[in-house]
């Protein structure tokens, strides 16, 4: 078994220290989860900040709307939904390849090429069950929305719900658990929860993949708009050396930062995201201008290969929740800026 | 031709100074006399993350992630006494959803178009791959059969893929990433095909006009190949919503 020496290793709920008083705001949050019918604006007030780790798993499923917001019905919810899960793997997974279509088999071969390349350093997913129940996640969805079927980086996508679900469930932090200690039930549960949260994210950026990335090529292009408006020496700078923002926002894009970060920061990231109001896109291509433009000066000193190498191994590792939540304020200001006023995208 | 790393040796006349070119396995990679850009292309998995980093850093890793987007990594060789820079490109290899293609293709004047020996879905596949190359132009090609270390799952015969190669007139060779076998002869050939063919349009096809548009590919040379990315980047200047 792999040693958990990676980053990845790092739980999700190591720290927490979000801007305003954490205990303050965390009791706030709990009393909120706690009303018989959750007030969901105050919960993506409260959430914008940065939910604490022990609150994050019900909080996600309540923001992505795989929970309702009233508490009597929520075990309902929670059984119904998971038997519904259930219920759709003999249908689509576990039949013989004979009985898939070509597109099926197709999809089906690129999520067993993926799987095992999702995360490969954290023991956790080195696990055969934790495997096969990320496969199966993800080739039902692939299944049911056929418009764009599976396509790399999803796997990444899948893999914030089962760390986030996993922990809740065996009550541990991620490099605690004993991958062959967990219960199959357990399995079971975190599998179903994972696929709907996804389903539940994805729903909103679903043209991001669709034959030829639409959503994506629009949030890229966007994103060159904005870092021209905000940091012209910036972006003359990636012109003047021929940089194409595809060479290295499209990863932004297609795995929503997943990759530029280490988990327990983009799972932070994440929580602003799915306490936005309007579709979290929007606010995703403010955030990556920020990232980018925080390292305008550093950029600028370099050629378009060192820039390339630099954004695709961007120097995360070392950053903390302050910082994150330093580039998400930055974001909110640029979007409040810029996203109701397109002139002032259109001239420099 | 082989590596190299006495890329300081004596500067051509023509040579641009670019003051801030690293690299990771060698000092002096800032004097060349080309830069070729170089794609890897090819299906899923068949091993073009590997191939790259056993070529620019000698290095194997069974457990990568899949690529998005684009990576390269560079490395300097020497060809007849001529000081080349390469610059491999790696994109993912589930290309039909791609948004990124004309950026990875973009200046490319080589392809590297990987399959895996275990795999004849994989090879299959060349003959999809090598049309969305065309589509791109016409570049110097070589087949690379990836794997050649798993001799007992072997499912595309040597013969079988030698007469695909000489049929489309295409170089072909067998690689393992992973026991290091031929994945230098792989790159070293592609990257002396494209020497010869500059050298053989030498004098008949020099542009003296070329914008800076130019700056990254065949950066010293001013040799236009005849897919030289003058266009694409400048052109999508479109205006905001």
């Amino acid at each position: 078994m792999l040693a958990p020496t990676h980053e990845e290793e790092e739980a999700i709920s190591t720290t927490s220290t979000p801007s305003s008083p954490p205990d303050l705001r965390a009791q706030k949050l709990k009393r909120v989860l706690q009303e018989p019918i959750v007030d969901m604006a105050q919960l993506r007030k409260l959430s914008w900040q940065g939910i604490p780790p022990e609150l994050r798993a019900n909080t996600w499923r309540l923001l992505l709307d795989y929970l309702p917001a009233n508490a009597d019905r929520r075990n309902q919810v929670l059984d119904r939904k998971r038997e519904e899960y259930s219920a759709t793997i003999p249908r689509y997974f576990d039949v013989d390849d004979t009985h898939r279509t070509n597109e099926e088999q197709t999809i089906y071969k690129q999520i067993q090429l993926d799987v095992p390349r999702t995360l490969p350093t954290m023991t956790l997913f080195q696990n055969q069950d934790v495997q096969q129940a990320l496969a199966r996640v993800l080739y039902i969805w692939g299944i049911r929305h056929p418009a764009s079927g599976y396509v790399q980086g999803i796997n990444d996508l899948a893999t914030p719900f089962i760390i986030l679900f996993l922990q809740e469930n065996m009550n541990k932090e991620i490099r605690q658990i004993d991958p062959s200690t967990i219960p199959s039930e357990v399995l079971t549960r975190v599998e179903a929860d994972t696929y709907w949260c996804l389903t539940k994210l994805l729903d909103g950026i679903q043209d991001n993949y669709t034959f030829a990335q639409p959503g994506i090529q629009r949030m890229m292009f966007k994103l060159s708009e904005l870092v021209k408006r905000i940091d012209a020496p910036l972006y003359d700078h990636l012109k003047q050396q021929e940089v194409d923002f595809a060479h290295f926002s499209f990863t932004w894009m297609n795995c929503l930062l997943l990759r530029a970060f280490p988990m327990h920061l983009s799972t932070r990231i994440w929580d602003t995201y799915l306490a936005e109001v309007e579709p979290f896109s929007i606010l995703h291509v403010y955030v990556c201008a920020a990232f980018l433009c925080h390292f305008s000066a550093e950029l600028r000193s370099k050629d378009f290969q060192d820039m390339l190498m630099f954004l695709n191994n961007p120097p995360t590792q070392s950053w903390n929740l302050q910082q994150i939540d330093v580039l998400l304020s930055q974001a909110y200001l640029w979007k409040s800026l810029y996203e109701n006023s397109p002139k002032h995208l259109n001239h420099r | 031709m082989s590596g190299d790393d006495a890329s300081d040796s004596t500067s051509p006349p023509n040579r641009r100074a670019t003051t801030h070119i690293k690299t990771h396995i060698m000092k002096s990679e800032d004097e060349y006399d080309y830069l070729f850009k170089v794609v890897l292309i090819g299906d899923s998995g068949v091993g073009k993350s590997n191939l790259l980093s056993r070529f620019t850093r000698n290095e194997f890793s069974l457990d990568s992630k899949s690529t998005i987007g684009v990576e390269f990594a560079t490395r300097t060789v020497t060809c007849d006494g001529k000081i080349i820079k390469a610059q491999i490109w790696d994109t993912a290899g589930q290309e039909k959803y791609r948004a990124i293609t004309s950026a990875y293709y973009r200046g490319a004047v080589g392809a590297l178009l990987v399959y895996d020996i275990t795999r004849p879905q994989t090879f299959e596949h060349l003959e999809r791959w090598l049309q969305e190359l065309l589509n791109h132009s016409d570049k110097n090609i070589i087949i690379v059969g990836n794997k050649s270390d798993i001799v007992n799952m072997r499912a595309v015969s040597t013969d079988q893929a030698k007469e695909f190669a000489e049929r489309h007139n295409i170089s072909f060779i067998e690689t393992s990433a992973l026991e290091a076998t031929n994945v230098e002869l792989a790159f070293t050939n592609i990257l002396s095909n494209i020497h010869s063919t500059i050298s053989a349009n030498k004098g008949t096809t020099i542009d003296e006009d070329i914008p800076s548009a130019d700056d990254n590919v065949g950066k010293s040379s001013k040799i236009v190949i005849s897919d030289q990315p003058m266009m694409g980047a400048k052109q999508k200047d479109g205006c905001a919503c």
